[in-house]
């Protein structure tokens, strides 16, 4: 009962920061029907980012995540420009394709600098005990800061007239032209704050996991369950289709052994694409 | 002295030439309609002003500048606004969030207050409607809408495109009776109209489109005395 506490609280911590990965590669998906398949390698570059920053130059790893989140930014800026804008209305292939030689080129560059040996920030921080329930102090913040992450982004999407736009733009391309809004200058911004979402999980990641240039990879493919689980395109669906995520890798393991995590997360994948293809929360669409 | 200008514009879509050499003005703070038989490239005329459609030949001149070549996002930024066919309106978002999208231009921002209290002034329904979603609404509120969307951009050249369109008659009369509030407010207006009639008992001046050309123009009340308008579209 105890080591099924203990995993319970561990995967629901790990949950949270699934959850902003996933509201990453929503949004892009949402605001402008991109799979963004470069979002596995983004993430092992907020890994990187905050590993570097603290081996080479002291940067305490939380400020480490900010700098990550910046890093996303402007990346995911320039991947939009020069990998997406001019496939943007092209058929899905194509940007599937543009996306996927994004991927492949940071793992080559990345394999080719940092090797694929696993890194790991030495970082200690306090921790606490509930009764039978040890809580890494690394951890706690990591999810804190995600659910601050995930009310930020709700709050610009719905409350700020830039978020406004996103959502604009998301709904009804043409329209957003037609009001004003510069659509493709909004959708560079989208694809920079999915990018973003993806360093600062890859960052949060990096306080507490080992990793290496390849990690990425598994949270992308958490972050497509979790897509079809939140709906595509809904932050706070997201955030509690990670929760869910993360309480299934914690119960799992307390049953059977943990190689058969994916196996079950895809069963579950194919089973509410069959479902509700608009995810459980999606309802509309 | 004219406000927008389409000077022997040819466009169309792939292969399909749809605009064979249009050329039509509009006057400064006048309303003016454009009317003709499906197909005739009225809606294709307007997409091309507005830039969703670029000219082969042709240009477009609004406010005395070359815009032929704009993107519709800088014409609405500069005053040249589209209320489009089947409203396109924003139906994940609220009726407010509608209005605030569209007061996107940054002139239009300034008086955002004001021009939201205008509005709702207008169509008292959208007020009671402001926190639902646009896309639960009727389509005679969808309508309104569409049109006080078009309002909140403060724009000197308003098109709109089918305002009559699969609405009941007295939800028409109303909206027509918004096109004479708006003119009096000095907006400069280019209807697209199905109902030719209405159209030209609003307007000043009309022109009539035929296969991609102009066919016949002149002041509103002309076109309507006139025996081929009478003959063709108002089947008298």
């Amino acid at each position: 009962m105890d080591f099924i506490l203990a995993s319970l609280a561990d995967g629901l911590l790990l949950g949270f920061i699934y959850g902003i990965a996933a509201m990453g590669l929503t949004l892009i998906w949402g605001v402008m029907n991109v799979i963004n398949l470069a979002h596995g390698p983004i993430i092992a570059l907020g890994m990187f980012t905050v590993y570097l920053l603290f081996t080479f130059l002291g940067i305490p790893p939380y400020v480490g995540v900010l700098l990550a989140a910046v890093f996303g930014l402007l990346l995911g800026i320039i991947i939009y420009l020069i990998a997406v804008q001019g496939v943007i209305d092209a058929p899905h292939l194509s940007s599937l394709l543009a996306t996927f030689s994004v991927n492949m080129i940071i793992i080559g560059i990345g394999t080719a600098i940092f090797s694929t040996s696993p890194r790991n920030i030495d970082l200690q921080l306090w921790s606490v005990s509930l009764g039978p329930v040890t809580l890494q102090g690394t951890r706690v913040v990591a999810s804190l800061i995600a659910v601050l992450v995930t009310a930020a982004l709700y709050y610009f999407l719905y409350r700020t007239r830039q978020g406004k736009y996103i959502r604009a733009v998301a709904n009804n391309r043409a329209a957003a032209e037609l009001v004003g809004i510069p659509s493709n200058r909004v959708l560079a911004l989208s694809f920079g704050i999915g990018a973003m979402l993806a360093t600062i999980a890859g960052a949060l990641i990096a306080t507490f996991l080992p990793f290496n240039i390849l990690a990425g990879g598994t949270y992308e493919l958490k972050s497509f369950v979790i897509g079809v689980l939140g709906g595509l395109g809904n932050p706070v669906g997201a955030l509690v289709g990670g929760l869910i995520l993360g309480l299934l890798e914690g119960i799992v393991p307390t049953f059977t052994q943990t190689t058969w995590v994916p196996v079950i997360e895809f069963v579950l994948f194919v089973i509410i694409l069959l479902v509700r293809p608009n995810g459980l929360f999606g309802g509309e669409q | 002295m004219s406000i927008l200008e389409i000077r022997n514009v040819s466009t169309g879509y792939g292969e399909v030439q749809i605009l064979w050499g249009t050329t039509l003005s509009l006057e400064e703070g006048k309303l003016t309609c454009l009317v003709g038989s499906n197909g005739a490239g009225k809606t294709t005329t307007l997409r091309t002003v507005m830039g969703l459609l670029k000219p082969w030949e042709g240009q477009v001149f609004f406010d005395g500048k070359d815009v032929s070549r704009l993107p519709a996002h800088a014409k609405a930024e500069m005053g040249l606004v589209l209320v489009p066919e089947g409203r396109q309106l924003f139906t994940d978002m609220t009726v407010e969030e509608n209005l605030e999208m569209g007061a996107t231009p940054r002139h239009a921002r300034l008086h955002y207050a004001q021009n939201l209290e205008r509005v709702y002034e207008m169509f008292p329904r959208l007020k009671e409607r402001r926190s639902q979603k646009a896309g639960t609404m009727s389509g005679g509120e969808q309508q309104m809408l569409a049109v006080a969307r078009g309002i909140m951009a403060e724009p000197k050249v308003l098109m709109i495109d089918e305002l009559s369109l699969g609405l009941a008659p007295v939800l028409v009369l109303g909206l027509f009776e918004t096109l004479r509030e708006l003119k009096k407010l000095g907006i400069t207006i280019l209807l697209v109209e199905q109902n030719v009639q209405m159209a030209l008992a609003v307007s000043d001046y009309g022109y009539v489109l035929a296969e991609g050309k102009v066919a016949l123009q002149g002041p509103a009340r002309e076109l309507m005395e006139d025996e081929h308008v009478r003959a063709a579209y108002l089947g008298l």
